[in-house]
């Protein structure tokens, strides 16, 4: 009865370890890794799966074999073995998976240790979170952008944040997340190492427009990224070109509709054919006025049906007074 | 128990399960009962939740609605449902278990109970003000901005902490000073050993997601500033208060479940228990280790990154002795002469999902790992997996289990073994696709998403309904055969724990004569073992 016990073990064990080498060498379950620090992740995880394959394998290929094997013959209705326990097997499945363990939080360790390592000199960006959007901010260029930009291969250090509640900034190709928390500022190193256009989500709920909070990254040769930085230094001379580059700027596309900037949020209301309305919203003020005084004060007229505490407040400070012009004038012209 | 308490034997009346009782089978009764309608509720709205999903985009509600229902789906089936039917089991089961005539204080017990009740009648009641909307996580300052009904459900949930702080006080005293003759501790049943560890885990914990709880509802209601950053609060404070509570809450709600694993196996595999002090000590193993966890929900928050370490190696730990019990399990039914009874099924299929929810841990454990996967639907999938995988399918093993003893009554087994089969397919066609989705990138609480993921979200979404189909053939067979099963003996599975060996339904104050323990409660197998209970009268 022993000797059958161990020869099944000993076959299922073997079953599963080439299951769990041909997982972890084959099977792929990430996105696109596009930084250093993902790609060592990726290795990890794919030892994990491997090793989390011998595991699932060998436990479920015991139960179906019991299930099938130990199953009561029709008439007899006698009793199993009285087997109590037995000490030197209990400590063997206590030892081992211990041991495993140990190898599987040392090699982490290991793992985060080389992905955190302080970078030399990173680029900084600053990340805010706001219902609904995102903001980056370029300090050492001085300049701030919806979407973003990042040269390939240099180190990037990310300073996160949040204006009002918790978010959390994650590129899934990045293969990590941190949290974006008000009063707090957290950092996060990466290298991008694969030129391409990846998702930014929110991963924290943070509100009704938590889904909708998504930005890009485009991560780009040096030379593309430079002239990206020229291009931003100065907006475009074209009026609506630029109202249409500040709505997204400012995190407008967020929570509005309004194809023209191609904006879906649903938090807010809908702003498509705004110009021919705004002024007739309030009496006594042209659109311009209600334009202006919406994106300053956004508690003096709520549109019916819509969240009142939801718009951020403090564009005011924000927004430098030609920039508000150029968005008026979008916004009357949409 | 003096004679006198004895002699209120009277008809029982269906009537006596609408109101205050303290007979802790009553009692258990009205929590199994009361806890299943808000499974059925906590179900209804993830139906609501996985029709919205199955296609991109937001179609039947809006954000706000969505975040309603994600919050209230996971409140009602944590807090209405899972710890409190696993309190119900062990009200029913823990005196009868250890020969005793009742809790140690049975008022207290229907205390506990109606303070459920009140709890869900606010919790549903906040629907109608405007439901909280911030998860079950609550996360300051999202939580403190919410509208009213996030009061609410701050009160409910404190109700329902005080109801489990004293369901605790009272399984601790009852199993600690009224065990009956020769039921000494290393003698208890398996479950009972589960129920010590799940107590003491709620005695630490409930009280400090209590104190959370009532800073959050001052911060709302009184303005205080405990977690306004701009008046010098902190967010992150409640994260650890929650956590601390919310990470052993999971044990609280899966010891019970492996409790009631360790029962139904031995009884239909004909053999005992394999390993019983290693099954015993790692309940109590889970539970202190559960203590020292919490902040592995925190590795994204910007937490100093040297504490993560050593969160990161307590939690791999757990992972020892629940390792322990599953191989304990495999050996239990290993050269048995196993029963595929409806129990039988639901227990082994604990183990195969379980297992999943196990391993998956681990992952999340490992902190780069996590980096990537936490707050995805690799978390959603990963806790799914063991708590309806795990907490869900014991707790149907342990309803089929015990039905004949508490209704008298035996269920109809094709009926449960069909319940069984849909529950189980639908479970891994549901949660399965999630890891994926998590995986890919695919954020939680999101009421939309990037077309990409529409394909798993579509399978995730058809599982759900088969799971909701499911509980169709169980309730019929649970209601119809209540009226009209055939009459179940009082030891229908041949089992040894005290429970079996009254009547079925045990009379009012469970046994007649208390019974004399002379032998360990798993003594299946051939040689036979000593019998568990001394003959009626040797005790005297």
């Amino acid at each position: 009865m022993k000797g059958r016990a161990v020869l099944v073990v000993s076959i299922l064990f073997v079953v599963a370890l080439v299951c769990g080498y041909l997982v972890a060498a084959n099977v792929n379950l990430l996105p696109e890794v596009a930084s250093t620090r993902g790609e060592l992740m990726q290795r990890l995880f794919n030892y994990l799966l491997g090793a989390a394959t011998v595991v699932f394998v060998l436990v479920e290929g015991l139960l179906a074999y019991s299930v099938l094997r130990f199953r009561r013959r029709p008439g007899d209705d006698g009793e199993g073995a009285a087997i109590h326990g037995n000490t030197g097997l209990e400590v063997f499945w206590t030892a081992i998976p211990a041991l495993l363990v140990v190898v599987i939080a040392v090699y982490s360790f290991r793992t985060l240790s080389a992905g955190e390592a302080a970078s030399e000199r990173p680029m900084v960006v600053e990340v805010i979170g706001r219902q609904f959007a995102w903001e980056f901010r370029y300090p050492e260029q001085g300049l701030t952008s919806s979407d973003l930009h990042l040269p390939v291969g240099t180190p990037v250090r990310f300073e996160i944040t949040s204006e009002d509640v918790i978010h959390s900034f994650w590129v899934p190709n990045f293969l990590a997340k941190r949290d974006a928390t008000p009063g707090q500022v957290s950092e996060f190193d990466v290298t991008p190492s694969e030129v391409g256009v990846f998702p930014v989500r929110c991963a924290e709920l943070c509100g009704p427009g938590h889904a909708a909070m998504v930005s890009q990254v485009i991560v780009e040769s040096p030379e593309a990224f430079e002239a990206w930085i020229e291009r931003m230094a100065n907006l475009p001379s074209d009026p609506t070109e630029a109202g249409r580059l500040l709505f997204g700027r400012y995190g407008c596309t967020g929570c509005h509709v309004l194809a023209d900037a191609g904006a879906s949020g649903l938090v807010g209301p809908s702003l498509e054919g705004l110009g021919a309305r705004a002024g007739e919203t309030v009496p006594g003020l042209d659109a311009e006025a209600y334009l202006r005084q919406s994106i300053l004060e956004p508690k003096a007229h709520i549109v019916p049906t819509f969240l009142e505490n939801i718009m951020p407040a403090d564009f005011a400070s924000r927004i430098p007074p030609q920039e508000l012009d150029l968005l008026v004038t979008y916004l009357a012209g949409r | 128990m003096t004679a006198s308490t004895l002699e209120t034997h009277s008809t029982p009346s269906i009537r006596r399960y609408f109101g205050w009782s303290t007979d802790h089978k009553v009692i258990g009764i009205q929590y199994l009962v009361t806890t299943f309608g808000f499974f059925l509720l906590g179900g209804a709205l993830a139906i609501l939740i996985r029709t919205e999903l199955f296609n991109p985009g937001t179609d039947l509600f809006n954000g706000t609605e969505y975040n309603r229902l994600m919050t209230n789906h996971g409140s009602v089936m944590l807090f209405l449902w899972i710890i409190p039917v696993l309190a119900g089991l062990g009200n029913y089961l823990v005196p009868l278990m250890i020969g005793a005539r009742d809790m140690a204080f049975p008022r207290m017990n229907a205390l506990s109970f109606w303070l459920l009740f009140v709890a869900g009648i606010v919790m549903i009641g906040s629907f109608f003000v405007g439901a909280a909307e911030s998860g079950w996580t609550a996360y300051v300052p999202l939580s403190i901005e919410a509208p009213s009904g996030q009061t609410l459900w701050a009160v409910s949930v404190i109700l329902l902490g005080t109801s489990s702080m004293l369901g605790a006080i009272n399984f601790l005293t009852t199993i600690v000073t009224m065990r009956t003759e020769g039921m000494a501790f290393m003698r208890l049943p398996l479950f009972v050993w589960s129920m010590i560890a799940t107590s003491l885990l709620a005695l630490l914990a409930t009280p400090v997601l209590t104190v959370g709880l009532v800073l959050i509802a001052l911060d709302r209601v009184v303005g205080t500033v405990f977690f306004s950053v701009a008046q010098g609060g902190d967010p992150i404070l409640w994260q650890n208060l929650f956590w601390f509570y919310s990470h052993p809450a999971v044990y609280i709600m899966i010891l019970p479940a492996m409790g009631i694993v360790s029962e139904v196996l031995p009884v239909f595999s004909r053999k005992p228990i394999f390993g019983y002090t290693m099954i015993a000590f790692s309940s109590i193993a889970i539970s202190l280790l559960g203590i020292t966890v919490w902040a592995h929900h925190m590795f994204t928050s910007g937490m100093d990154p040297r504490l993560r370490v050593p969160f990161m190696i307590s939690s791999m730990i757990i992972a020892v002795p629940t390792g322990v019990k599953i191989f304990s399990w495999l050996a239990t039914v290993w050269e048995g002469k196993l029963r595929f009874t409806t129990p039988m099924l639901f227990a082994l299929g604990f183990i195969s999902m379980f297992l999943i929810g196990g391993i998956t841990g681990i992952f999340l454990a490992s902190i780069p790992v996590d980096l990537h996967v936490h707050d995805s639907y690799f978390t959603v999938a990963h806790l799914h997996f063991v708590l309806f995988g795990g907490s869900v399918f014991a707790v149907y093993a342990g309803l089929y289990y015990w039905y004949p003893k508490i209704t008298g009554r035996m269920y109809d087994e094709r009926l449960g073994k069909g319940h069984f089969w849909l529950t189980f397919v639908g479970t891994n066609l549901t949660y399965l696709p999630m890891f994926l989705a998590g995986l890919l990138g695919m954020p939680r609480r999101v009421a939309d998403y990037a077309p990409e993921f529409t394909l798993v979200n579509q399978l995730a979404s058809v599982g759900a309904l088969l799971l909701a189909v499911s509980t169709v053939p169980f309730l019929y067979n649970v209601v119809v055969s209540w009226a009209t099963g055939p009459k179940a003996a009082d030891n229908p599975w041949g089992a040894k724990t005290l429970e079996w060996q009254t009547t079925s339904p045990p009379p009012e104050h469970n046994f007649v004569e208390l019974p004399v323990v002379t032998g360990m409660p798993y003594d299946f197998g051939e040689p036979l073992g000593v019998p568990a209970v001394a003959p009626a009268g040797a005790g005297d």
